[in-house]
């Protein structure tokens, strides 16, 4: 069983209310501790100054004689002004510091009805601070309802919210609110989505560092990002606007301008001062997409605007403030660009500290249904009119959108394109079999590859007629053919290794012939081409 | 021995009728007597402060040290308790227990066994003699102790000090010297009235609150012997009114306790209504005496008493007694309440 230890201040007002017999009748936070039915308190370490010496004596008697169970145990600090926070905090701090905790054997409890609002501020910070392994213990007097009751009642606090069954349902609670938001209310299935977007929320709500979000065209990375500026504007986060802007967009002598802002007179043609998007996102969220795209000057700058939150505006040599949320964007495989030397390491090292991958819809064919509600319901809100499909014909999308032969190369923005387009042609609301044939078909087309494209073009119809094998051969064959510079050097290239054992190379007749049993030959390709 | 716990150990339900502390009580002692371990769940359960409170520890603790029984379970709050018995000891005892619990019933708790042990002990319990919550010193010594020495208890029982709440502070030693069995006792009757004696104790508490008791008292029971008792200030604060009725075959003790708020008229006049309620039933045991007497009885083996009403207390006492003991209890209603009536089985 373990031992309980209560440390608190001899009470100097609430502990002291005479010395004669009518203290029995008064209520002693600190005597009222020790008079509990249902705690025992084991130890009593009792803060005072060298004054209340007498009072701490008295107490102490008093507890022995209602509570043998409790060794009353005097601890003398010396207070200067209990009022003073920086004074009262240290001194309790040094307390803390010095004590030997044994959590194993003892439950500590602070006793915070004694002392002054500032010691009670002071204990509060140091127990959820975790230097004091303790609870709180808050002594309340008798109810008036209670005649001849003077040890009044306990409560105990922890500061762990976590252990509160409510509060923690209502965290719960909250928490599934804000990652649904993130998700827009889609009931996404796919587990490992789902885990990353709640990962998302927690970095989110506790931290302003930087986030890269990584994913294929489409896949919803400004979407998230905006909705993760608007979660924290919510929750009072973030005062500023949403900045969007897509670094491929910016190009040349504007971009430093457009990103960084200018004087009046800065350059020709700057006739006015310019802000910048990094000064208008100002306590806010500047969403960087593409930043891959980005010049390597504009990196060096935004790297510094990012960890001083200060940068020059073109032309001024007085630096301008700005403090924003980074969330930044990109197609690409960042590491490998750093590695050609094509994107700032250090930048790179910045931004790369909460890095998601976002999936395309083809790796979360489970989402692709939740996603087409989500899609419907869009298109009813925007338009005013409610599209469904009926049942056969949702089947049929269904199946096919999360086929092997759905690519969504696009992404959710593809199938919000295709989503529109049948609730467009959808007649009296009503998506049927037809329009979900005819919008597979479309998909299909604008999938076929362009090396699909290249050989109906060279062969006609007889491309059909050909094995998918000798196809995907004969597809890869016409794609080099084309990068090469001559017939020999197309060769070469194909038959890299084989030609190293022949005595005699013969790699330009080969493909020659190879070509030739297709009826094709390498100059009918160049000038297809 | 956890294998056996099935078999061997005595199972009680803690929430069974009303009383918690009484059923875990009666068990303590039987436990000591007859050295059978129990074990009790659902101690208190339902109730606002649920399991064990520090007033059923200090019991535990005391029967623990006095059949060195080894325990699981005594904390505060706790709603299973083990108790496992080893030897009882006579011998010469001190439990200091505070005012959370009350020296009274740790004294009822421990006495019954030590009446059994092979040899002569003192017990002295200091801490709250006289609260609200628990009989008073007066009552264990002037009305519990003569009817367990006509049972051919030997004891002898002083007050040496007040304890009022909340202060506490009060001791009472009892002495005991190993006797034979238990005789039966039958109390069907109470007999005449020989008088009735009102004493209001004052500790630091005004004189005159004691005379204003007594004289709300003399109004109801003109024939009634009226005392002041002052004790030392230090013994204070604390006002407790006793009136006595002593009778043929026993003495019934009601007691008020006075409180701030509540004034000398309203205590006595409250006291006094319990009196009569007991005069005017006829029965020969009260409520209380009724509950305490039941186990000696059950330990005796035999007797029986008139009680002017069957207490949810009583019903649940005997079901715990005779998960101990081989008795039967059987409860006859007649016109001035239920005849008790024990025997060996």
């Amino acid at each position: 069983m373990k031992r309980t230890v209560v440390t608190g201040f001899v009470g100097t007002v609430l502990d002291y209310v005479g010395k004669g017999n009518q203290r029995w009748e008064k209520w002693r936070p600190t005597v009222g501790l020790c008079q509990q039915e249902d705690l025992v308190v084991h130890r009593l370490e009792l803060l005072h100054d060298a004054r209340s010496r007498g009072l701490f004596e008295r107490l102490r008697r008093d507890i022995a004689q209602v509570s043998p169970e409790t060794e009353v145990v005097s601890v003398e600090i010396a207070l200067r002004d209990p009022w003073d926070f920086e004074e009262v905090y240290a001194a309790l701090l040094d307390y803390a510091r010095g004590y030997t905790f044994d959590t194993e054997a003892e439950d500590y409890l602070i006793h915070i009805t004694t002392g002054t609002h500032v010691a009670q501020i002071c204990w509060f910070l140091l127990a959820e601070a975790r230097y004091l392994p303790a609870r709180l213990a808050q002594t309340s007097p008798p109810r008036k309802k209670e005649p001849g009751d003077v040890s009044g009642s306990v409560a105990i606090i922890d500061l762990d919210l976590s252990r509160y069954d409510r509060i923690a349902s209502r965290f719960a609670r909250e928490r599934d609110e804000t990652v649904s938001f993130l998700k827009s209310g889609i009931a996404t299935r796919n587990a490992s989505f789902n885990r990353m977007i709640e990962q998302i929320e927690r970095v989110a709500v506790r931290s302003k560092a930087p986030m890269l979000f990584c994913g294929p065209t489409g896949a919803g990375k400004s979407f998230l990002a905006r909705r993760v500026y608007e979660m924290k504007k919510a929750r009072h986060q973030l005062a500023g606007h949403f900045v969007e802007v897509n670094c491929a967009t910016l190009r040349g002598d504007s971009a430093m301008s457009a990103l960084f802002g200018h004087v009046k007179g800065a350059f020709t043609g700057a006739q006015a001062e310019r802000a910048g998007l990094l000064r208008s996102a100002d306590g806010g969220l500047l969403f960087l997409d593409e930043i891959g795209e980005l010049g390597l000057d504009e990196q060096a700058m935004l790297l510094k605007a990012i960890e001083e939150k200060r940068f020059f505006p073109v032309g001024s040599d007085r630096e301008v403030e700005s403090d924003f949320q980074l969330i930044a964007g990109t197609v690409r495989d960042l590491q490998q660009w750093v590695a050609e030397g094509r994107f700032r390491e250090d930048l790179y090292a910045r931004i790369n500290l909460w890095t998601y991958a976002l999936p395309g819809l083809a790796d979360r064919s489970e989402d692709l249904e939740p996603n087409l509600e989500f899609e419907l319901a869009r298109y009813a809100r925007e338009h005013g009119s409610q599209v469904r499909f009926n049942l056969e014909a949702r089947r049929a999308y269904l199946k096919f959108a999360t086929s092997a032969d759905a690519q969504w190369r696009g992404n959710f923005r593809e199938l919000s394109a295709s989503v529109t387009r049948m609730a467009t042609l959808a007649d009296t609301g009503r998506i049927d079999l037809e329009q979900v044939e005819e919008e597979v078909g479309r998909l299909r087309r604008s999938w076929s590859s362009p090396a699909d494209h290249a050989l109906t073009a060279l062969l006609g119809d007889a491309a059909e007629a050909l094995d998918l094998f000798d196809r995907m051969q004969l597809e890869n064959v016409i794609a080099v053919c084309r990068a090469a510079g001559s017939l020999s050097d197309s060769g070469r290239r194909l038959f890299a290794v084989s030609r190293q054992e022949k005595a005699k190379v013969n790699d330009a007749d080969r493909l020659r012939k190879y070509l030739a049993r297709f009826g094709l030959t390498w100059e009918q390709l160049r000038e297809a081409a | 021995m956890k294998n056996n716990i099935q078999s061997d150990w005595v199972q009680l339900d803690g929430a069974q009728g009303e009383g918690g502390g009484q059923v875990l009580r009666t068990a303590l002692t039987l436990s000591m007597i007859t050295g059978k371990p129990f074990q009790i769940e659902r101690i208190r359960a339902g109730r606002a402060k649920s399991g064990l409170l520090r007033q059923h520890l200090t019991a535990v603790e005391a029967a623990a040290t006095i059949t060195d029984a080894q325990v699981v379970g005594a904390t505060p709050g706790s709603q299973s308790l083990r108790f496992v018995p080893r030897r009882l000891l006579a011998g010469d005892y001190r439990f200091a227990i505070g005012t959370a619990g009350s020296c009274t019933l740790v004294l009822q708790t421990v006495l019954p066994a030590l009446w059994l042990a092979d040899g002569p002990s003192t017990v002295t319990v200091s801490g709250g003699t006289h609260n609200k919550a628990a009989p008073p010193a007066d009552f264990l010594i002037q009305t519990w102790a003569p009817l367990m020495a006509r049972m051919g208890v030997r004891q002898t029982l002083a007050l040496n000090r007040h304890g009022f709440y909340p202060a506490g502070g009060g001791e009472i030693v009892a002495r005991i010297e190993p006797g034979s069995a238990l005789l039966p006792l039958q109390l069907v009757e109470r007999g005449a009235l020989r008088g009735v004696q009102a004493e209001a104790v004052v500790a630091g508490v005004s004189y005159n609150v004691a005379r204003r008791e007594l004289d709300t008292v003399a109004a109801a029971f003109p024939e009634a012997t009226q005392a002041v008792i002052e004790l030392p200030a230090d013994e204070g604060p604390g006002n407790v009114l006793l009136l006595r009725a002593e009778f043929e075959q026993l003495t019934e003790i009601c007691t008020g306790f006075g409180e701030r708020g509540i004034s000398a008229e309203r205590v006595a006049g409250n006291t006094v209504a319990e009196l009569r309620r007991y005069l005017d039933s006829g029965a020969a045991l009260g409520e209380h005496l009724a509950d305490q007497l039941l186990l000696p009885l059950a330990l005796a083996g035999g007797g029986g008493f008139t009680t002017c009403t069957v207490s949810s207390h009583l019903t649940t006492q005997i079901a715990v007694i005779q998960r101990f003991l081989p008795v039967d209890i059987d409860i006859t209603p007649i016109s001035t309440g239920a005849r008790i009536a024990v025997s060996a089985r």
